[in-house]
């Protein structure tokens, strides 16, 4: 059984959500992932991994007052939760556990190379 | 903010996402949309715009499909549910009322439901039976039309017409013996070709179906007979003998002598046990066995004869895209162009009939299988629905009153937002839990009526398999469902009516005066179920009549025995031996049980030709075996006193239809037979007794007598009143001795003539038990408002008793109402059944007097019955201490 479950978007998105902190909201969260990663990301995409992982918890969200400049539609904020946090950290951890595996000859681009 | 994003896919958005997620997700679009349109144009961020609609189209952002809207619905159905259940918890005897009576009523209902689903079973295992009809004959315009039709008819259509694919004829005449290594199997059948395989998907166990019966003596058996003659042995190839008898499968009492045929070869056996048809046989013999039998003069050739038009069926298979009507029309120029000149068919036509609709179909004689005609299956949907109706009227006017009592939960309800429609669907969520309790009854009561009806004379004599199955389940489900609805929609939609501000307010400006509706149809049950009682008391009155009926012979412990071939002399000097045997006669057939034969005679002088004269050939014992007395002259002559077959006996119908003045008149006198073409002389006159059906006609037929030996058929064995069985097992001991290897038959006389009319007895039986059915519907309804009327007035009836009114003053106060209405349904009903009895009874032959004490004893039946219905409520409210009624809240 997987303790979390967490996807590379979904990670990236959740990571983005961190950096945002008090200002993560869908266009933001987009912008920020465009401009930091160098990647397309559609609203529908990006929609569908935020209420993923609403669902699992990870994230919260309250929606903000109407803004004028949304044609009066408020604006969804997200934070992320403790589970959120622990799944960040499980994944990160057993990212790096996984590095720390690797023999170092293996990464030996000259031997990857041959 | 000027820019405005594509409509279209703004609404579609609105349309497919989540509710919860639209305005925030639509905000990011909007925000978006502006953005892109500063800096790369409208039309560039109309596309963007779109692009990211249809990119969130898609499972975690679409509402779910049953939406929010059904989950509230659901919430209500629930609610709907739990509140239906309770009240039918909490007035039990109303629910008891409602589903026991849409129980029975659905009980009768799914009975018809099974003998017709039975009944539409019949010949679907045709594979081409969409295309596969029967070709019938009309003799003439306005008569019945025959299943038979003349042999070449299905041959010379296929040849004159380019419809058919295959055709075939079944033709009558094989009915006799099979014999195998001395063993014998009694069997009837057509003759047929291969063909038959084509057309019917009658498949063989053993043989092969494409040469099957293509030779000339062959034959195909069926698993049963096949099974009797050979036990487990492979029965093809193996050579069996046939003696014809004359054995026919329309009457199961004709035989003839015997007759070899000679051998057959078995080239097939037919598994037919399992399947449901209208075409019964146990042999099938190759038609071209035919030719031989005809050159011996075994059998008439019906190869080019066109006016034997009762002995061969026909079916055709058209090819596929012909109507039939473009056969029906075909088949009327071919019935022109071949009975045109034709001097006793002059009208002859024929019509065709799809196998599908044979059982149940319209009416025709010569049937291969006893069925009931449409008709019948008309009639008995419809007593089934009126008691259905009667049911949901019970339910309709107990709802209707009872909501007078649930009209503040209805106004809460409507202040809280429910819509009629809402209440509707509550209501009828209420009766569809009604009609499924019901349900589980009415499978229970059907189980138990079943085998009642299955017991019925005439049923049994039509194999019904009335078993349950899953799709008939299924359909029992929706059938119920119907109800459901039907039942609850009118008090739904009554209900649900109310103003909310009038439903909240005191019931008490409600009168017990608005039941005008609910009193009409109370009446109208009424009037239904005396109609009913008086009908099916005349019917049963009938059948008494019947079975009472002075034939004018006296038939008590007369025992009939058939011959089944055996010398009648042997047997009869055999059984006089035995203790207990008063006397023994000889006959042709049983008079009054059905069968009957004629003769015509001929005035040698005037030539006056007297026509369809009743004959019956017997001994000279016969006369004195039955009481019969003689009029004039002398009986019948006794074997070995000259020529028998000079004299006659006839009754006293006869000499005055021969037309003679007295019976004494007519002695000496001689009359021609027209078909045997001697004459005879009448040498006695007998008194007049019944030898046809009672059902036949009211009249007591001209008969005439005669001793023929050779056409006896039936011992009657008179025996004394003591131990009548013992006597009875020595003479089966007796005819054990003689040795034919028949097993022995009897029937006593008086039994035979009672099943003549069981038929009547089972039609009275079916309409009496719809009556029970109907007047308990009634009752109950009727129950169902007397519990409510005084319920609703307990407080009034404390208050009349505190001021001193006697127990009964009250009764009869309490039961006026009801009273009046059970007066007017009988005075309704009265003459209506008057009517409608007298109708199908003037039409009768030997009937009853209708009598006014049908009417009366229906009439006091119906009355006790409601009075004793409403007097349990009315006495018991009347009792009631006025301490507890006034507290009654």
């Amino acid at each position: 059984m997987k303790k979390f479950q967490l996807g590379e978007f979904e990670e990236v998105v959740m990571l983005t959500v961190g950096i945002l902190y008090e200002n993560a909201y869908g266009v933001s969260i987009k912008k920020e992932i465009e401009t930091r990663l160098d990647r397309k990301v559609s609203v529908g995409a990006l929609q569908s991994a935020l209420r993923r992982l609403e669902d699992k918890e990870y994230l919260r969200s309250h929606d903000s007052d109407a803004t004028p400049e949304r044609a009066g539609r408020p604006k969804r904020f997200y934070k992320i939760t403790a589970l959120g946090k622990e799944a960040m950290e499980h994944s990160k951890e057993t990212r790096n556990a996984l590095w720390d595996s690797i023999p170092e000859v293996a990464l030996d681009v000259k031997f990857a190379k041959a | 903010m000027s820019h405005n994003p594509p409509k279209i896919f703004l609404k579609f958005f609105r349309w497919f996402c989540h509710p919860r997620l639209k305005k925030p997700i639509e905000g990011d679009l909007m925000e978006l949309y502006e953005e892109r349109v500063k800096i790369d144009g409208k039309r560039k961020a109309d596309l963007g715009f779109i692009k990211d609609v249809l990119l969130l189209f898609r499972p975690s952002i679409i509402k779910p499909a049953d939406g929010t809207y059904r989950i509230n619905n659901y919430g209500m159905l629930k609610n709907y549910f739990k509140v239906g259940i309770r009240n039918t918890l909490k007035y039990k005897m109303f629910s008891f009322i409602n589903v026991f009576g849409l129980a029975v009523a659905m009980s009768v209902c799914m009975l018809i439901i099974l003998m017709l689903a039975d009944q539409q079973s019949s010949d679907q295992f045709h594979e081409k039976r969409d295309r596969i009809y029967r070709v019938l004959g009309k003799p003439f315009k306005g008569s019945v039309p025959y299943a038979t039709t003349a042999y070449p008819t299905t041959n010379e259509l296929k040849k004159e017409y380019p419809l058919f694919d295959q055709v075939v004829s079944l033709r009558f005449g094989v009915g006799g013996e099979v014999t195998f290594n001395q063993k014998n199997a009694e069997v009837r059948g057509f003759f047929t070709d291969n063909s038959f395989f084509d057309v019917f998907s009658f498949s063989l166990v053993e043989g092969n179906k494409t040469t099957a019966l293509s030779k000339a003596r062959t034959i195909v058996l069926t698993k049963e007979k096949a099974y009797q003659l050979f036990n487990t042995e492979n029965p093809i190839g193996k050579h069996v003998q046939f003696t014809n008898k004359g054995l026919s499968i329309l009457n199961p009492d004709s035989e003839t002598d015997p007759v070899d045929w000679g051998l057959y070869t078995v080239v097939g056996v037919i598994d037919n046990e399992n399947l449901k048809s209208h075409l019964t046989f146990d042999v099938l013999v190759s038609s071209s066995s035919l030719a031989t039998l005809h050159e011996a003069n075994l059998i008439d050739d019906l190869t080019q004869n066109w006016d034997m038009t009762t002995d061969s069926y026909g079916y055709v298979v058209l090819k596929e895209g012909i109507s039939q009507r473009k056969l029906d029309h075909s088949l009327v120029d071919f019935a022109e162009r071949k009975y045109a000149d034709n001097e006793d068919l002059p009208e002859y036509t024929y019509f065709s009939q799809s196998i599908t609709r044979i059982t149940p179909g319209i009416v025709v004689s010569n049937e291969i299988k006893f069925r009931l005609p449409e008709r019948a299956y008309w009639v008995l949907s419809f007593m089934a629905v009126i008691i259905m109706i009667m049911a949901c009227v019970n339910y309709v006017n107990l709802s209707v009153a009872r909501s007078l009592s649930r009209t503040r939960e209805i106004g809460v309800r409507k202040v809280n937002g429910a819509t009629r429609k809402n209440l509707v669907y509550q209501f009828l969520t209420e009766s569809v839990i009604t009609v499924m309790f019901s349900l589980f009854m009415a499978v229970f009561i059907l189980s138990i009526i079943k085998e009642g009806f299955m017991n019925l004379w005439v049923i049994e004599h039509l194999d019904f398999n009335l078993n349950l199955s899953g799709p008939l389940y299924l359909l029992f489900f929706f059938f119920a469902l119907v109800v459901g609805v039907l039942a609850g929609i009118y008090p739904a939609l009554i209900i649900s009516r109310r103003e909310p501000v009038s439903a909240l307010k005191s019931d008490a400006s409600i009168s017990s005066g608005k039941f005008g509706l609910q009193k009409v149809l109370n009446v109208s049950q009424f009037v239904v179920s005396l109609l009913f009682i008086v009908t099916s008391i005349v019917i049963y009155k009938q059948f008494k009549h019947y079975t009472a009926f002075e034939y004018g012979f006296d038939a008590k412990n007369v025992v009939n025995i058939p011959l089944q071939n055996n010398d009648y002399e042997l047997l009869a000097h055999e059984f006089n031996t035995v203790g207990g045997v008063m006397k023994v006669s000889a006959c042709e057939y049983v008079p009054a049980t059905g069968t009957e034969s004629s003769v015509d005679f001929v005035h040698p002088k005037t030539e006056e030709e007297h026509k369809e004269l009743l004959f019956l050939s017997c001994n000279e014992q016969f006369l004195p075996n039955l009481e019969l007395k003689m009029v004039a002259g002398k009986g019948l002559p006794a074997k070995g006193s000259g020529e028998l077959d000079r004299y006659v006996v006839i009754n006293e119908a006869a000499t005055v239809k021969l037309g003679f003045a007295n019976p004494q008149e007519s002695i000496g006198e001689f009359f021609l037979d027209k078909s045997r073409k001697n004459m005879v002389e009448i040498i006695g006159v007998v008194e007049n007794f019944r030898a046809s059906l009672l059902i036949g006609g009211d009249e007591i037929r001209p008969l005439v007598l005669q001793n023929r030996e050779e056409s006896f058929k039936y011992l009657n064995v008179k025996i004394s009143d003591v131990n009548p069985m013992e006597t009875i097992s020595n003479l089966e001991e007796k005819w054990e001795t003689i040795g034919s290897g028949r097993t022995f038959e009897y029937d006593f006389y008086e039994d035979q003539l009672a099943t003549t009319h069981k038929a009547v007895f089972d039609v009275a039986s079916v309409i009496g038990y719809i009556s029970f059915l109907a007047i308990l519907i009634s009752c109950l309804g009727l129950l169902g408002m007397a519990i409510y009327n005084t319920e609703r007035r307990t407080k009034e009836i404390g208050i009349r008793k505190v001021l001193g009114a006697a127990e009964i003053k009250i009764v009869l106060g309490l039961s006026r109402g009801f009273l009046k209405l059970l007066i007017i349904s009988i005075v309704i009903a009265a003459p209506l059944s008057y009517l409608f009895n007298t109708l199908w009874l003037n039409n009768f032959p030997n009937r009853v007097d209708f009598g006014i004490g049908s009417i009366i004893l229906g009439s006091a039946v119906l009355l006790t019955l409601g009075l004793i219905t409403i007097g349990s409520q009315t006495i018991r409210a009347s009792r009631k201490n006025p301490v507890e009624s006034l507290k009654y809240e």
